[in-house]
């Protein structure tokens, strides 16, 4: 089995640089789609010497072809240099190091939060009464059906401006973590809840949860041992997905908080035409999706015995 | 990163009016938390503000917006400073001479200066200040744009300077005295335009420690300062310990920061949220007029449907624009009647008369042009052509609720049988567009204390082109506007200035060559712990008088 | 079998179901609004009036006027066609798009599946707002164009889907047997595969409607949906924003819409799914 599983992450690798590599030349060619030269975006609204504007061209290598433009950055990727951002006067790698910190943050804890109220929520509401499930199902369709940067403002009026709980403007202490946290993680702990009880309940229904039981097994030791590793498949189908979902919530919910982050650099870089910086975040969420499921797909093989027999 | 510039015009005081120094008195009037009366000042302390725009690049000489001046103003002095009059003060320069012919500008500079990384302040400073301004390495998007006759500068001695120019530049002392000519440390002038983007050493009140962007920029009192402008509320360091400006872009995370007390001042309330601040007792708001161009509309008057004066004038008569400001803005803002702001030198009075409310006129004009069609949805026709006005608005950038009034002057217009139409885009397309002239309508506010401002915006020279950008949206092209203008520019008599501006002023109106809309504040809220915060010309606050008392 | 198939609770007999009621009597009035706004409200959604802007909820604007005095209610009621447009519009597409390319990934050879699922793999590597943006910043904004974007960036997950399930019901045997009984294998798709592969797929789209008019309502927000002043839920929510502390009405009204529509698409599907796999089991 391990050897598979070797080989699944070969090959994994293998595709992922595929995946890179068509991330970034999909983001370059869209971007020198888009209306509205490079160097007008990086002269902007100003008046300046046509000594300035060839000097600009100059530096930053705009008179060449475009193809060169492409191939010069794909160069340097392969050394790990991903440019400098012609606005922000600092590497890419460096405004993203900056930003990404903020970010991460409100993911883990986003992630976390999520996890520690689904998965008891689930344990607890599978195959109960049907008043609690209809209550938890209840909750779990309208955190799912708020949008986030709905939910986002809400909680900042609600618990920083009337109520003062926390701090309105976060990006310092744990205080300020709270409130964008709480938006991002609302749909995902509503999504997370639901595909794992209904994993679970399928799973209750399952003939050797009946020998367990039947074997004098307490119904929380079936709950937590046996079905929840069962149920953790659907919802590891979906991990995935959820987590785009939680990048793209990033954006309004860094905006409304007026929290630094990628999601900020991100729109502001893309207003701008700021190129290096478009494609550095877009390399980086493409190399950090292509971790995250290629770990997925191990956990498959991990979690699934039937997928394991079966050779890709 | 566009965010963080001004829409269409990178506001700048270039002939700046108000000298820092006047703060406390100054702003103070009836809602000063400014300080007055508050007692003596007191040493120490951090002052935390929160501002909703950042600079791209943190060095004034190469940055095109004036967010920056805010920022390095702390940091950076000058060689000059201007008062609410137009008056120039000493500052890094004790004194100075102007050639007969104008040409040349000799100055005299303080002894005893040092920058905050020990460097000398003397002769070669200030030239390698200017040097590296006018440097096309250095790429300047505005300060080197107002010093454009500028030839050299010669080190007379060691504190002795001869500033040349190729021809008479009158406004080149007001220019100085703005946060984009600040004297920067030559030793870090020459580590190049990207350290400077990030790091700005010069001999001013505060030191800057760290600038995260996107978050906040914080610094520390320089102790050995003893050189503050001519005119200042005191002498000495800087009463604050550390000062730390916040960059907080969301209007309502910044006014909540406010009123919980995480920031001891915001820039740019809310004009709706105004009332709410004034009425919470431990606040206050400080406000400022920012001199220069309003807040105005400018007609495309060299093609489209504006090419008409007809049509213009309708335009301005059959819109209510003072009453829509006044209940838009809850009466916040006043409505404008002139191109310029009241406080701007030159600014005419008389104008104010001008442009009433007169919707008959206004249908009676439109006829006249020929507009005299109806279509199924009411719209004026000429031709079976739809009166369309296509205006080039980039909303992600609007400021103070500017969308807002947009969508209000689009509903009036209808009702006048124009139809409006928002060509919206990033601030790359607009610009593509401007410099085209590919829009029936533009907006913009363009801060500049000088009634110099009007040739910034209807000199037929300042029309933009592909090769350099104007203001002069409105594509205005008059040569007795330009003869007025240019005279104003070669007379130093202030009363001779203002009569020519008032002719610009009251030509280019009757003309239909701008809508002005409403005269810009500087809404600043404060809690009544900070006090002394004073103004720079182009209505920024600068934090060299404030001090902090306790929570 | 299927991995995702929501289990079906053992609910029998017809019972009142206040959830399901409310739920489709909200669709109907959202859906009334979306094709006859007029009949619901009597002014336009453009009607601004100065001298009324941001007045409290009252007879004459039962859900108060917002900053341009335009009257909520009635933008609301507007607002419902662009944000149902795009609701249905996106999922249609996306499940349209993901399903052939995830039924050309599983069953057109391994070849078709990994140039597909890479390709996937590329577009689900972008953020979706990255995504979104270029392509709203390359068509420029708009309603139909937020459809595309967020057709675009759902199509890889049921493209996923379809692939997962397919792949599972393939090495189930189940295929193979049939195929070996004498069935075509066009006939093995369409009466086998589909309904097993579709049953989650279902499950997926249907919460994904409702996500899909929050991914619009979101691009809205973000100044990227239709231009002002067309009355667009995300849009008026990100209008009402700057008032919010003096107006709460300009953002809550806008902002329950969304909720309530997204709510009762949500509840109204998962009853029609209840039912028709009670029928299939």
């Amino acid at each position: 089995m391990s050897r598979r599983v070797v080989r699944t992450v070969l090959v994994r690798l293998g595709t992922s640089l595929l995946v890179l590599w068509g991330a970034v030349t999909a983001a370059f060619v869209a971007l020198h789609l888009t209306p509205g030269s490079v160097v007008d975006a990086l002269i902007g609204s100003n008046t300046v010497t046509p000594q300035v504007r060839a000097q600009i061209i100059a530096d930053y290598g705009l008179d060449r072809p475009l193809w060169r433009q492409y191939l010069a950055y794909l160069g340097r990727i392969l050394h790990g240099d991903l440019g400098r951002s012609y606005q922000l006067h600092e590497s890419v790698a460096s405004a993203l190091g900056s930003q990404l910190a903020p970010s991460l943050q409100l993911t883990l804890v986003a992630i976390g939060l999520a996890l520690l109220v689904s998965t008891p929520l689930a344990l607890f509401t599978a195959r109960r009464r049907r008043w609690v499930r209809a209550l938890s199902s209840g909750i779990e369709l309208v955190g799912v059906s708020i949008p986030t940067f709905w939910a986002a403002i809400l909680l900042l009026t609600v618990f920083s401006f009337r109520l003062g709980w926390f701090p309105a403007a976060g990006a310092t202490g744990f205080g300020g973590l709270v409130l964008p946290a709480v938006a991002v993680a609302i749909p995902v702990t509503a999504l997370l809840t639901q595909v794992t009880r209904e994993g679970l309940e399928r799973v209750l229904e399952e003939p050797f949860v009946l020998t367990a039981r039947a074997r004098g097994m307490s119904d929380a030791g079936v709950r937590t041992r046996h079905a929840l590793r069962h149920a953790a498949l659907p919802a590891v189908t979906f991990a995935g997905w959820l987590f785009g979902l939680m990048l793209g919530a990033l954006v309004p919910v860094e905006q409304i908080f007026s929290r630094p982050g990628l999601g900020q650099l991100l729109l502001t870089a893309v207003g701008g035409k700021d190129l290096p910086i478009v494609m550095g975040v877009v390399l980086f969420t493409a190399l950090v999706y292509v971790v995250v499921s290629s770990a997925l797909d191990v956990l498959y093989l991990v979690i699934d015995p039937r997928l394991r027999g079966a050779a890709r | 990163m566009l965010r963080a510039r001004r829409p269409a015009g990178p506001a700048l005081a270039a002939t700046a009016a108000l000298a820092a120094v006047l703060g406390l008195a100054g702003c103070g009037g009836t809602d000063a938390s400014g300080g007055t009366g508050s007692g003596a000042p007191v040493r120490g302390g951090t002052l935390v503000y929160a501002v909703n725009t950042e600079p791209i690049n943190l060095d004034p000489h190469a940055s095109p917006q004036d967010i920056t001046g805010l920022f390095t103003r702390p940091a950076l002095d000058s060689l000059v400073a201007l008062d609410a009059k137009g008056g120039v003060h000493p500052w890094l320069a004790t004194a100075w001479k102007i050639s007969a012919d104008q040409k040349t500008y000799t100055f005299t500079l303080r002894t005893g200066v040092k920058f905050t990384d020990g460097t000398p302040f003397d002769a070669a400073a200030v030239k390698a200040n200017l040097d590296h301004i006018v440097d096309p390495k250095t790429k300047s998007q505005l300060a080197a744009g107002f010093i454009t006759p500028y030839t050299g500068t010669t080190v007379v001695d060691d504190h002795t300077v001869r500033v040349n120019f190729s021809r008479p530049h009158s406004p080149f002392l007001a220019a100085l005295a703005t946060a984009y000519f600040g004297i920067e440390s030559p030793a870090s002038l020459k580590k190049g335009p990207d350290y400077l983007a990030r790091h700005v050493v010069g001999t001013g009140p505060f030191v800057i420690d760290a600038f995260t962007p996107h978050q906040s920029i914080t610094y520390h009192r320089n102790p050995d300062y003893n050189w503050g402008p001519e005119g200042a509320a005191h002498t000495g360091p800087a009463y604050l310990d550390k000062l730390q400006i916040k960059i907080l872009t969301e209007d309502s995370v910044r006014l909540g920061a406010l009123t919980s007390g995480q920031v001891d001042g915001i820039a740019s309330v809310p004009p709706a949220n105004v009332k709410q601040v004034k009425a919470n007792p431990k606040l206050t708001i400080l406000t400022r007029e920012a001199p220069g161009g309003n807040y105005n509309y400018y007609p495309n008057t060299a093609s489209g449907v504006f090419t008409d004066v007809r049509v213009r004038q309708a335009f301005r008569a059959g819109i209510d624009f003072r009453t829509i400001v006044r209940k838009l803005y809850f009466g916040t803002f006043s409505p404008a009647s002139s191109p310029i702001a009241p406080n701007t030198v030159g600014y005419d009075a008389s104008t104010e008369n001008l442009g009433k409310y007169d919707p008959a006129q206004a249908a009676r004009l439109l006829d006249a042009a020929g507009w005299t069609g109806r279509d199924a949805q009411g719209y004026r026709t000429k031709d079976g052509k739809r009166l369309v006005v296509r205006w080039s608005f980039a909303k992600a950038f609007a400021r103070e609720q500017r969308d807002v009034l947009a969508v209000q002057v689009q509903a009036e217009a209808k009702k006048l049988g124009i139809e409006i139409r928002f060509a919206d885009g990033t601030i790359t397309e607009l610009i593509a567009r401007q410099v085209k002239g590919d829009y029936d309508l533009a907006d913009f506010s363009w801060q500049r204390a000088d009634g110099d401002a009007l040739r910034n915006l209807f000199a037929s020279a300042s029309i933009s082109t592909p090769r350099s950008f104007g203001q002069n949206s409105a594509r205005y092209k008059n040569p007795e506007v330009d003869g007025w203008l240019n005279a104003a520019l070669a007379t130093t008599d202030l009363a001779q200035r203002s009569a020519l501006y008032a002719k610009v002023q009251q030509k280019v109106l009757a003309d239909g060559a701008v809508f002005p809309v409403y005269v810009f504040d500087y809404l600043l809220g404060a809690n009544k712990r900070a006090h002394g915060i004073a103004w720079e010309p182009q209505a920024y606050p600068t934090f060299y008088d404030a001090w902090v008392t306790g929570k | 079998m299927t991995v995702l198939a929501v289990a079906a609770p053992a609910r029998t007999g017809r019972r009142f179901r206040p959830g399901v009621w409310g739920a489709a009597l909200f669709l109907a009035l959202i859906a009334l609004a979306a094709v006859a706004p007029g009949l619901l409200v009597h002014g336009g959604p453009g009607d601004a009036n100065a001298l009324d802007a941001l007045t409290g909820p009252s007879a004459a604007h039962p859900f108060g006027t917002d900053a341009n005095g335009r009257d909520v209610l009635t933008r609301v009621v507007y607002g419902a066609r662009p944000s149902l447009l795009a609701g249905l519009g996106a999922t249609g597409l996306g499940v349209a798009a993901g399903s052939l390319l995830g039924l050309l990934a599983a069953l057109g050879g391994r070849v078709a599946d990994e140039v597909v699922m890479r390709f996937m793999d590329v577009v689900l590597s972008l953020p979706t707002l990255l995504l979104a943006l270029l392509v709203l910043t390359i068509t420029g904004p708009g309603t139909l164009n937020s459809i595309y974007a967020i057709a675009l960036y759902t199509a890889p997950s049921y493209a996923r889907l379809v692939r997962v399930q397919a792949m599972v019901i393939r090495r189930s045997g189940f295929v193979e047997a049939a195929t070996s009984l004498g069935l075509t294998r066009a006939r093995v798709i369409s009466r086998h595969l589909l309904p097993n592969a579709f049953a989650p797929l279902f499950v997926l789209a249907t919460m994904e409607v409702g996500l899909a008019i929050v991914a619009a309502s979101s691009l809205s927000f973000l100044g990227l949906g239709p231009r002002p002043p067309a009355p667009e839920w995300g849009a008026m929510l990100s209008a009402g924003r700057d008032y919010f502390s003096v107006a709460w009405w300009t953002a809550v009204f806008p902002g329950l819409a969304i909720t309530l529509t997204v709510l009762s698409v949500t509840v109204a599907g998962r009853r029609l799914q209840l039912r028709s796999e009670g029928r299939s089991a």
